[in-house]
């Protein structure tokens, strides 16, 4: 491998502006990232005039930025007040909300940041290294492939939290449904649309979360503004103890393995990284009863992931011009205006922009560590906010996220039913995790299975013939079925106890 | 934005007036036009984009509001409102002021192929709007993989049955596909995904065996030789792929294409659509812009507003009939 490329992109950005800009980008990422509902692709979206007149290679290094900073930051909301702005974060909402409520926020922060950084960075290193050889993984991922991948995600979503198995799998089965509300995707028949257009195009996945878990826990928690508070826990301290640290470190190592691979697939694999980090860390811990209530691993491990995944979403945009998911389209557009089209030619015609963006993501990796550690203190204390003030602010940030999303008011009317909702459901004891990731996977798994039935020409079986497919049944049958059973057999072996079988 | 000494900005409002006035007799005739109108504008317009952000009707409209606003001599504020293929963004620019300071950019394919998907009672008509400026003309290019037996139309459509992937139900590429398919007699599957991009995915990992799109989707791929180009749905040869042959040149008369124009409401005055008229034509002799067209393989459409009307009304009653004839339905997989 030629290295001087590489060694030019440092270059790039180490220059003093590109730096700036990378500092910029990361502390605007950060920020939005804290504010419930206000993503990066609308972000990145209303500032692209600015970069009108940025050289490409600054312009692109600050959006990135935003991009992977917003990752960063959106685990403080999760974590904190269990406000998860992207699909990603639900997971780290679930044991890093309950280590919150223990009085741990800030160590749970402190591994959550040590473990964005690490997964990040190991993932910056595997894209340098094998990005050419790896965008051929995006292409072998069909239909068939996501259809599998898909289900089995929907499956896994059974294993979060520590309620119970069918309350889990009925707010599954309504998230699979409210994922079939628009035009069907390949009919174009209107599907629960009430004849208005507002919803042809389906629910965005930004406007679920914010209902169910930011309206519905608000609305819940104000039911209760008149019995005492309990006392506010100590935060923690912002450093992870040594027993933490290596409680996690696997975590972090398997989660960064696990966010990279999935991560370069478009459409999906982000959110699917956090969800597989999740399981593997809950299926390989020793004690399993601990997730929900508070695991660092259940922190460690999709955090890593999710910011592996954040960064190997790029090999697609870079290598194959392929914008990975609705922040990638608008960094695509990004470089258009910039005259440069990202695509396989990318990498020889513009290498400074290419090494120089890919470089900058080190440094901007580095710098949100750096910010994020003392900004941990900072953020805890939004705990000791009464409700009565936090509630309502929380609330017109998360109504001005929604309506970012599409600039469009009906959208906050629907995060309000939604809220309703949640709230709802919070107290009929329905967890709104699996709701709102079985949501995000139910559109992928529909539109993939019947697309893959077209081309199959209505022949199942050809899911088992195709290597890859055939592969990702294996894993599925594996995971849901056999090593329940195996588990069940041998406790009843041990005659131990009375454990049921997992999903 | 840089502002601009008062009497130019009136100057240019009232000598853009008068052809406009002329040639735009089919809007209700406004008694005249008051003082605050011969000022248009005092301040920054609103532009909606009615996609979202990064795709090429964005792109195309940060391209054409940047250049517009210096002869403007205001600011343009770009917004995305999207959803239903442009309708949602622009229904609620019909329901807010005529008063120019509100416009949008608006599509062919809504207007011409939407309603043969979708049975919308309040679909919006090209009617309800007043164009301000045409913008381009997007040939759909048909491709295969570079590694695909086949080399021309012809080996394609003699193929015994195929897959073909489309960015969606009711795009151009899908109508277009549907259509020379249906002419050809080829069995062939129709698969709809989610966008341009994920069916180009497709193609380059050989799930289907063809894709129409958009050139700024596919020329990327097809410079780099991963995608191979067989024909152009356009009227004429594209001039970015002047070797590639039009379907009506292989004897198969279907001619789809996507264009992209900028519209006011319908009410707007003469004196005030005036205006924003003489800003969008100055604004497509912008090098920069005429840059970014080319940059991103655009073809230029640069007509009248009747003209413009007329070429609409026709492609949607061509289409139809099209599809008709062809006993086709668009969605139903044929």
């Amino acid at each position: 491998m030629d290295l001087s490329p590489v060694l030019t992109g440092f270059s790039v950005a180490f220059e003093p502006e590109n730096l700036l800009f990378c500092l910029l980008g990361v502390t605007i990422g950060m920020l939005i990232g804290v504010l419930p509902g206000l993503g990066p692709a609308a972000t990145i979206a209303i500032l692209l005039p600015i970069t009108y007149n940025l050289e490409p290679a600054a312009a692109v290094i600050m959006l990135a930025g935003i991009f992977y900073g917003a990752q960063y930051g959106g685990t403080i909301t999760s974590v904190l007040l269990k406000l998860p702005g992207e699909a990603s974060t639900v997971v780290t909402a679930i044991d890093g909300h309950a280590l919150a409520k223990r009085g741990e926020a800030g160590s749970a922060l402190g591994v959550a940041a040590l473990a964005s950084f690490i997964g990040g960075t190991a993932s910056i290193l595997l894209l340098s290294f094998i990005a050419p050889a790896l965008a051929g993984v995006a292409l072998a991922f069909g239909p068939a492939e996501y259809t599998v991948l898909a289900l089995i995600g929907i499956f896994l979503v059974g294993t979060l939290g520590s309620g119970s198995l069918v309350k889990s799998a009925a707010a599954a089965a309504a998230g699979l449904l409210l994922a079939t509300v628009g035009l069907d995707p390949l009919l174009g028949t209107p599907r629960f649309t009430f004849g208005t257009d507002q919803l042809a195009d389906g629910i965005d996945f930004v406007i679920v979360a914010m209902g169910l878990f930011g309206i519905g826990e608000i609305l819940y928690n104000l039911e209760h503004r008149d019995r005492p508070q309990s006392a506010v826990p100590a935060f923690g301290r912002a450093i992870p103890s040594r027993a933490q640290w290596l409680r996690s470190r696997l975590a972090i190592l398997r989660g960064s393995a696990v966010g990279f691979v999935l991560g370069i697939l478009p459409g999906g694999g982000a959110t699917m990284s956090s969800l597989v980090a999740y399981a593997v860390e809950k299926r390989s811990a020793k004690d399993p009863s601990r997730f929900g209530k508070g695991a660092i691993e259940g922190v460690a491990g999709p955090e890593s992931a999710n910011n592996a995944a954040a960064t190997s979403s790029f090999i697609p945009l870079l290598t194959l011009g392929i914008p990975a998911n609705a922040t990638m389209a608008v960094l695509f557009g990004a470089l258009m205006l910039q005259g440069i089209t990202p695509g396989p030619a990318l990498m020889t015609e513009h290498p400074d922009v290419f090494w120089g963006v890919v470089n900058s993501m080190y440094l901007g990796n580095l710098l949100l560590l750096a910010l994020s550690i003392p900004l941990i203190g900072v953020f805890v204390r939004m705990l000791k906010i009464r409700p009565g003030v936090l509630a309502p602010i929380t609330i017109v940030i998360t109504m001005l996220g929604v309506y970012s999303i599409r600039n469009n008011a009906f959208d906050m009317l629907l995060a309000v039913a939604l809220g309703l909702v949640g709230y709802a459901m919070r107290k009929l004891g329905f967890e709104p995790g699996p709701f709102v990731l079985a949501f995000v996977l139910g559109s992928l798994l529909e539109g993939s299975f019947r697309r893959s039935m077209r081309i199959f020409g209505g022949d199942v079986t050809e899911f088992v013939q195709r290597p890859l497919s055939a592969t990702l049944v294996g894993v599925l049958v594996l995971t849901v079925v056999v090593i329940p059973v195996l588990r069940a057999v041998r406790a009843r072996q041990i005659d131990r106890a009375t454990e049921p079988a997992e999903s | 934005m840089n502002p601009r000494p008062f009497t130019r900005r009136g100057l240019l409002a009232t000598t853009a007036a008068v052809p406009v006035a002329a040639l735009t007799a089919c809007n209700g005739v406004q008694g005249g036009a008051d003082a605050a109108e011969n000022d248009f504008p005092t301040r920054a317009v609103d532009f909606t984009v009615p996609f979202d952000a990064g795709g090429s009707s964005d792109l195309l409209s940060r391209a054409a509001c940047l250049a517009a606003e210096e002869p403007l001599g205001q600011s343009i504020a770009l917004t995305n409102k999207p959803g239903a293929n442009g309708a949602v963004g622009l229904k609620e620019l019909l329901s807010g002021d005529a008063d120019g300071y509100s416009i949008a950019l608006a599509v062919k394919s809504l207007f011409a192929i939407t309603p043969l998907v979708v049975d919308d009672p309040d679909a919006v008509s090209i009617d309800d709007f007043r164009i301000i400026a045409t913008l381009t003309n997007e040939a759909y290019v048909l491709v295969v993989h570079a590694d695909s037996p086949y080399q021309s139309l012809e080996d394609l459509v003699a193929a015994p049955s195929l897959n073909y992937g489309t960015a969606g139900v009711g795009t151009g590429g899908q109508l277009s596909l549907a259509l020379l398919f249906g002419l050809a007699g080829t069995e062939a599957t129709d698969v709809p995904f989610d966008g341009g991009a994920p069916a180009v995915t497709a193609l380059l990992g050989q799930e289907i065996d063809a894709v129409s799109g958009s050139l700024a989707e596919t020329m990327p791929q097809i410079e780099a030789g991963a995608l191979r180009p067989l024909t152009v749905f356009s009227e004429e040869r594209s001039p970015f792929l002047a070797d590639v042959p039009t379907a009506a040149e292989s004897g198969y008369e279907v001619v789809v294409d996507q264009r992209r124009f900028v519209v006011a409401p319908g009410e707007v005055s003469d004196t005030v659509a005036g205006a924003l008229v003489l800003a969008f034509e100055q604004a497509r002799q912008d090098p920069d812009y005429q840059a970014f067209l080319q940059d991103n393989f655009m073809d230029v459409w640069e007509v009248e507003d009747i003209e413009a009307r007329n070429h609409l009304s026709e492609a949607a009653q061509q289409y139809a009939q099209n599809v008709a004839d062809a006993g086709l339905t668009l969605g139903d997989g044929s």
